[in-house]
């Protein structure tokens, strides 16, 4: 039996685990749900000794594991991971691949027949088919990938075999034939662990189930004997104690202030954006709900006019002053950590203009102006404007994200997760900010993955699900509800 | 304040640190390191002619310098400033004779005008194969030095070889378009004065203007840039163009005041070593200034040095590499700048952090 006994991890202010106990028994396939940031990646991180515990003891029947131990000393130990995203080398044959990854101990690693010949031996147990021979990685599918990767974990005949988020990139057909695959696993005695947000899926192929939200454990429960509404709630967490927000009525007549028609973005063959339409008209919060990664990063790009639609277009035209997009990732996208702070206001177009109408900043002006905006969000900053933006907490970044969308007085204000990693008070003012916003007419998208927070917010709700988007119908504005259809139900 | 002036002075520190370093190897082999720096500083500094042979060698790094300095702030890697000081020379070279009947102000104008426009061109192809084609401009400009050496070459082979057609070189341009050497013997010119104030305009343009701000920016967060609808591939194009026209014009200057016309060899390498002299004044266009002169005053006293001591010339260029190894080894400078820059990683560095924080 694989166990976790109290195990605690802490990354930085943040206790990603807390004191979570976990217990995965032979011969069952036990799904580990919850929604991003509720700890299931750090945990399986930790015991496939990727990441150190802080406290607490990983045990593999009855033994303890030593915390950061070595891909080597974990094979040994018969713990095989296949990540989120496959590790493997693009510009490599997958034959070479499985080779570099230690595959077939005893053959020597040039010996690439002998590899091809055991791969494809542990890929017919398993149902899978691999490559043509010869193979570039890079030509291969998502699913391919993912399938090398557990021929490859399956080469070291692993006691344990854990799986973080294998699924979310397979298409359902894929998808099928995979789940199909872990049965049989399970069947010859094995410990499988699938890590999941995917309801339906952990429902439909786990035998037991443990839900985990905000670092915690929150049950433990056999799949036949839990219904997909309960999961959901214990997912998500308790419903909001004051009723959603009656929803504001803007004018139906007014012209929309974004129009998405038919946005269309291809990425490596995906369709990551696939044909979306929408809508959103002044003085409307409009919420789109959907589990990370289905898209909602790319629209926010499409909309920014950082990428190069492959179809559809948006009004108005991406790159305008109108529209002030705060992205989910805002060191990354939305600062230059390097430059002062007045100088990080200046990103946006607006502020710009504002700033340097003929060309050349006025720096006194603009320095002022940020000094009265890092009041006013009461951004702390220790050194002024002249601070370096990464010199800031996250959550003094993300004011300022806010607030310097909020100074160039666009139409539109599209943002991307803006409540992630902040406290209950932060959060609460970005968001009376923005509600102050639509109030005086103006038109928010609020793309989150946090259910409770577009409850509260937004009007109309739209849910993304693999690069789609559809509205949602009153009826729908439920957490439970919301969660099926972010997991991909039918409407 | 404070912090200012160490900032100002972790360059001289590096400096300091390799003369130690050569101090210590000339001592082993023999010489003494006070008399090889004595002779070194004298045929730099020593007399008059020397210190204006200093300021001379160092007008064509200000250029390059420049040039080197304005790109990498937008972290477009332009490794062809010799390429863009050769283009803007040729161009020089080529219209100069012509410039007879013209009035002095204006073959100046003119002979200048032409240079920068050639580097112009040459950084701004560099600058269109990366916007459009995505071509590395590293690549690109290192292909384009080859080129522009070869034109010029065959140039004064050919179609511009002086009449007599002994000599590989090209016609002297004419009196109005020289650049006057105001203290002849010496090789002093007005030519420092205009690199000085094209570094002063490079900084106000630089940390003063949108577009100087909006190259910054690209240059340390492109995906930011992306994301605030910044023309990034005009941009990439005009920071190319502006810093092959500075090279150009670095070019054009050479032919008007020292040369007077072209040669094969006409640039000795200034726009690799100005890659150095950027990096000492760590992209500051207006320390390219002191960095100019400390390499051009290395350049000048290497040969008093080598007559006096017996200690090669090329002792020099150890000198200036050890400088800008020991400076990226030791100068962690506070709050980014070009280490982070040359990282080259920096852009993809967060995206690695934003993994690691989501897991």
């Amino acid at each position: 039996m694989l166990e976790t006994r109290s195990i605690s991890r802490r990354f930085g202010r943040t206790l990603a685990l807390d004191r979570v106990d976990f217990h995965a028994r032979p011969g069952e396939i036990h799904a580990l749900i919850g929604e991003n940031g509720a700890g299931k990646s750090t945990l399986v991180g930790i015991i496939a000794g990727r990441l150190a515990a802080d406290s607490g003891q990983v045990l593999l029947d009855g033994v303890a594991l030593r915390a950061g131990v070595s891909a080597v000393a974990l094979r040994r130990a018969r713990i095989a991971a296949v990540y989120q995203s496959p590790m493997l080398f693009e510009r490599m044959t997958w034959e070479e691949n499985l080779a570099l990854g230690g595959f077939a101990a005893g053959a020597s690693p040039r010996a690439l027949d002998a590899v091809a010949a055991r791969a494809r031996q542990i890929a017919a147990a398993a149902g899978f088919e691999l490559p043509p021979p010869r193979a570039l990685v890079a030509d291969r599918s998502v699913a391919e990938r993912v399938r090398l990767e557990i021929v490859r974990a399956l080469s070291f005949a692993p006691r344990v075999l854990i799986l973080d988020e294998p699924t979310s990139l397979l298409a359902p057909a894929e998808l099928k034939i995979f789940l199909a695959a872990l049965g049989r696993l399970r069947d010859a005695g094995r410990i499988v662990v699938l890590v999941t947000h995917k309801l339906a899926e952990a429902l439909a192929v786990a035998d037991r189930i443990t839900v985990m939200r905000c670092g915690r454990v929150v049950t433990e429960t056999r799949a036949a004997e839990s219904g997909a509404a309960e999961l959901a709630r214990l997912m998500i967490g308790a419903l909001p104690d004051a009723p959603a927000r009656a929803p504001r009525d803007p004018d139906p007549a007014a012209p929309p202030a974004l129009a998405l028609t038919g946005v269309t973005l291809v990425r490596e063959g995906r369709r990551v954006l696939d044909e979306i339409s929408l809508t959103v008209r002044p003085g409307e919060i409009v919420g789109l709900a959907g589990v990370d990664g289905n898209g909602q990063a790319e629209l926010v790009e499409a909309i920014a006019g950082a990428v190069k639609l492959d179809a559809g277009s948006i009004v108005p035209a991406p790159g305008g002053p109108a529209v002030a997009v705060i992205p989910q990732h805002r060191d990354r996208d939305g600062l230059v950590l390097e430059m002062p702070l007045w100088e990080n206001l200046m990103l946006a177009a607006p502020l710009r203009a504002r700033f340097a109408p003929h060309g050349f900043f006025g720096r006194a002006a603009a320095r002022r102006f940020c000094a009265e905006l890092l009041g006013r969000f009461a951004i702390r900053a220790a050194a002024g404007p002249a601070c370096a933006a990464g010199a800031l907490s996250g959550g003094n970044r993300q004011r300022l994200s806010v607030a310097r969308a909020l100074a160039g007085a666009p139409r539109v204000i599209v943002a991307h997760d803006i409540c992630r990693g902040l406290d209950l008070g932060a959060a609460a003012q970005v968001r009376r900010a923005l509600a102050e916003f639509a109030a005086a007419g103006g038109a928010v998208l609020l793309i989150s993955t946090d259910l409770d927070e577009l409850l509260e917010c937004c009007g109309r709700l739209l849910v993304m699900v693999r690069g789609r988007v559809r509205e949602t119908a009153p009826a729908d504005r439920d957490p439970e509800r919301l969660g099926l259809l972010m997991a991909g139900a039918a409407a | 304040m404070r912090r200012r002036l160490a900032a100002a002075l972790r360059p001289a520190a590096a400096i300091g640190g390799a003369l130690a370093a050569m101090a210590i190897a000339l001592a082993l082999l023999g010489a003494s390191p006070l008399a090889v720096a004595a002779d070194l500083a004298d045929g730099a500094f020593g007399n008059w002619i020397a210190f204006t042979d200093t300021l001379a060698r160092a007008t064509p790094l200000v250029f390059c310098g420049l040039a080197v300095a304005v790109a990498f702030h937008g972290a477009l890697w332009n490794i062809g400033a010799d390429g863009q000081l050769v283009a803007g020379a040729l161009a020089a070279g080529a219209l100069g004779p012509a410039l007879g009947g013209a009035p002095h102000a204006l073959a100046i104008a003119a002979i200048i005008g032409a240079g920068g426009l050639a580097g112009a061109l040459w950084g701004g192809l560099a600058g269109w194969l990366r916007a459009r084609r995505n071509v590395n401009e590293v690549i690109s400009t290192i292909m384009l030095n080859f080129i522009a050496a070869q034109l010029l070459s065959w140039a004064v082979h050919g179609p511009l070889m002086e009449p007599s057609g002994a000599f590989p070189a090209s016609r002297k341009i004419a009196a109005a378009a020289r650049l006057h050497l105001y203290f002849a013997p010496t090789r002093l010119n007005l030519a420092m004065l205009f690199a000085v104030a094209l570094a002063a305009v490079c900084e106000l343009g630089l940390f003063r203007t949108a577009a100087g701000f909006e190259l910054r920016a690209l240059g340390r967060n492109r995906r930011a840039s992306a994301f605030f609808g910044m023309p990034i591939a005009r941009l990439t194009v005009g920071a190319m163009a502006l810093s092959g026209m500075l090279a150009g014009f670095g070019g054009a200057v050479q032919v008007a005041a020292i040369t007077h016309r072209l040669y094969e060899t006409i640039s000795p390498g200034w726009g690799y070593e100005a890659i150095a002299v950027a990096l000492v004044a760590r992209l500051s266009p207006l320390g390219v200034v002191p960095a100019a002169l400390l390499f051009g005053a290395l350049d000048s006293g290497s040969q008093a040095m080598q007559r006096a001591d017996g200690v090669s010339a090329q002792l020099v260029y150890v000198v200036q590499a050890l400088a800008i190894i020991v400076m990226l080894a030791f100068d962690a400078s506070a709050g980014g700048g070009w280490r982070e820059l040359l990282g080259g990683g920096a852009s993809d560095a967060p995206d690695a952090a934003a993994e690691a924080r989501d897991a």
